[in-house]
């Protein structure tokens, strides 16, 4: 029976969780990668059996090719087609199932075979539940599970496909480089953040202090930015801005709104202090301390600097 | 050039944070009903945006739930398919949606939330409708006859000019600045709704996948620690986080 699985790649974000998850089907498995050959090669270097890659013209973005790829990818009729949640991705991704008719399940965080059955494991109720669901056909995910490290392998050769004229349907006309290095939040290992709980500018100094007995860089949620105009968006964590991936999360007085707090998923611990003890937040955090920052920030910094 | 005909959908899936989880890992929706999302804000800020330069907005949803919800942010006129469920298949959905876009007609530009709630429904839409697509979109602008929109990609933010038909699939940045008030609210109520079933679009549910369980997810439970003695409390969260290996 076809376990064929094809990856949609336009960046290389969960690549090993993907990869991991169409090893389960136990099929072969090409990658379809549109973008430039360093993002082939890393794709390659991640396992996949194969790799077909899609140059892009100058001026055309991924979602260009959204119709030539799906054509392929029809053309060889796989089991399973698998993208991240990237955007240009998704667009793929959902012009790949048109074509082939395929159910499209999101929130996917892993595959297994039964039978002739896939099942789907993905995460639901905002990820209060795993829900288990069956396939009988084919099924296009949309992956949001775990990023694992893709298993040593041989990488796999990269075809370069003949793409065909893109059209002028979609051009970039502007690309600004953003300005978020500059703070050196995206690499920091540790980040002390400042949500609308802090009451005044002259309060900044308690987040100041204990960023500074962490080691830690300063960022904020966006109204801290938008709104208060106390930091710049380089420092604003979030969808729209920065996704960051620290050791150390401290959130302080952010409530944690879906915006936010998709910014810091992959961070490994995240501390939420918050005296709103139905702050979103609290929901999916590592740690929380339930009380007035003013006092708790001051007592963290205080313990932080006896142990150093 | 003609005016512009721009369908925002909304409100197209139940709100996850009503689901009710039991401690075996059941799930009721029961309590659940069909909730705009974050998203659903921003997609209608730029429906507005592009009206401003002539243009028409008319809203698109499904199922129970506030339907002149739209109606109170802009939209002229609302159709509604009545009798269609959010459905595990993303494209299930986005085939009603599509079915309802046709069925509005003439529309130049599509836009809706593009919520993490379900990244699927968005992209189903636009291949099944078969148009231009763009997700991740922050805003857009008319520049003369042409579409801009900007969206976020890897590190840079581009400005993308866009062929109509499109669909442009809209992420907030922040909560709805403007909300509106009751006037509004009221105005919206007495706008046109288009009342429509499955049936009258031609569609027969088909279940792709379906549902065998659900599980509570492998991770554990945050650690809550009681402030109300902040010495103490800050002792207990530096000993935790030395043993998470983070200090």
């Amino acid at each position: 029976m076809n376990m064929e699985s094809w990856i949609i790649a336009t960046d290389t974000a969960r690549l090993g969780g993907i990869l991991t998850a169409a090893r389960q089907l136990g099929g072969h498995v090409t990658a379809a990668v549109v973008g430039p050959r360093s993002l082939a090669d890393a794709v390659a270097a991640a396992g996949p059996d194969h790799v077909r890659w899609y140059a892009c013209r100058d001026g055309a973005p991924p979602e260009a090719y959204a119709s030539q790829v799906a054509e392929a990818v029809q053309k060889a009729a796989p089991r399973v087609v698998l993208s991240s949640t990237a955007s240009a991705g998704r667009v793929l991704l959902g012009a790949a199932a048109a074509k082939l008719g395929a159910a499209v399940v999101s929130s996917v965080q892993a595959l297994a075979v039964e039978g002739d059955i896939v099942k789907v494991s993905r995460a639901a109720a905002q990820g209060k539940v795993v829900e288990t669901l069956d396939a009988a056909g084919t099924v296009a995910c949309v992956f949001d599970g775990e990023d694992v490290a893709p298993a040593a392998s041989q990488p796999a050769t990269v075809e370069e496909v003949p793409a065909a004229d893109p059209g002028d349907s979609l051009r970039v006309v502007e690309t600004t480089p953003d300005s978020g290095g500059s703070a050196g939040l995206r690499t920091a290992a540790r980040v002390v953040s400042a949500g609308l709980g802090i009451r005044a500018k002259g309060d900044l100094t308690l987040i100041q202090d204990l960023a500074a007995a962490l080691g830690a860089e300063i960022a904020c949620s966006l109204p801290v930015c938008d709104d208060m105009r106390w930091y710049g968006p380089e420092r604003v964590v979030g969808r729209s801005h920065n996704q960051i991936a620290p050791d150390l999360y401290i959130a302080v007085g952010i409530s944690g709104q879906p915006q936010h707090t998709v910014g810091v998923r992959d961070a490994k611990v995240v501390v939420v202090i918050n005296n709103d003890p139905k702050a979103a937040f609290f929901k999916i955090c590592d740690y929380g301390i339930l009380g007035d920052l003013y006092k708790v920030v001051p007592a963290l910094t205080a313990a932080l600097k006896q142990v150093e | 050039m003609n005016p512009m005909k721009i369908v925002v959908v909304f409100k197209w899936l139940k709100n996850p944070e009503d689901a009710r989880v039991g401690s075996d890992g059941s799930v009721d929706w029961r309590g659940a009903k069909m909730a705009v999302s974050d998203d659903d804000p921003a997609a209608i800020q730029v429906a507005r945006n592009l009206a401003a330069a002539g243009g028409e907005i008319v809203g698109l949803t499904i199922g129970d739930g506030d339907a002149a919800w739209a109606a109170a942010r802009g939209a002229s006129s609302t159709v509604i398919v009545t009798d269609a469920q959010s459905n595990a298949d993303a494209a299930a959905t986005g085939a009603v949606l599509a079915a309802g876009v046709r069925r509005i007609g003439d529309a130049d530009i599509v836009l809706i939330g593009d919520s993490a709630w379900d990244y699927g429904v968005s992209v189903a839409l636009a291949s099944q409708l078969g148009w231009t697509a763009l997700a991740g979109v922050s805003s857009a602008t008319m520049d003369g006859d042409r579409l801009r929109a900007t969206r976020k990609f890897g590190d840079s933010t581009q400005a993308i000019e866009v062929a109509r038909p499109a669909v442009l699939a809209v992420f907030a940045s922040r909560a709805e600045q403007d909300a509106p008030g009751m006037k509004e609210v009221l105005a919206g109520r007495k706008k046109p709704q288009i009342k429509l079933t499955l049936a009258d679009l031609g569609l027969t549910p088909a279940d792709r996948v379906i549902l065998r369980g659900t599980k509570l997810p492998d991770t554990t439970a945050a650690r809550i620690i009681d402030g109300a003695d902040p010495a103490a409390a800050a002792a207990q969260m530096v000993t935790a986080l030395r043993a998470e290996g983070v200090l």
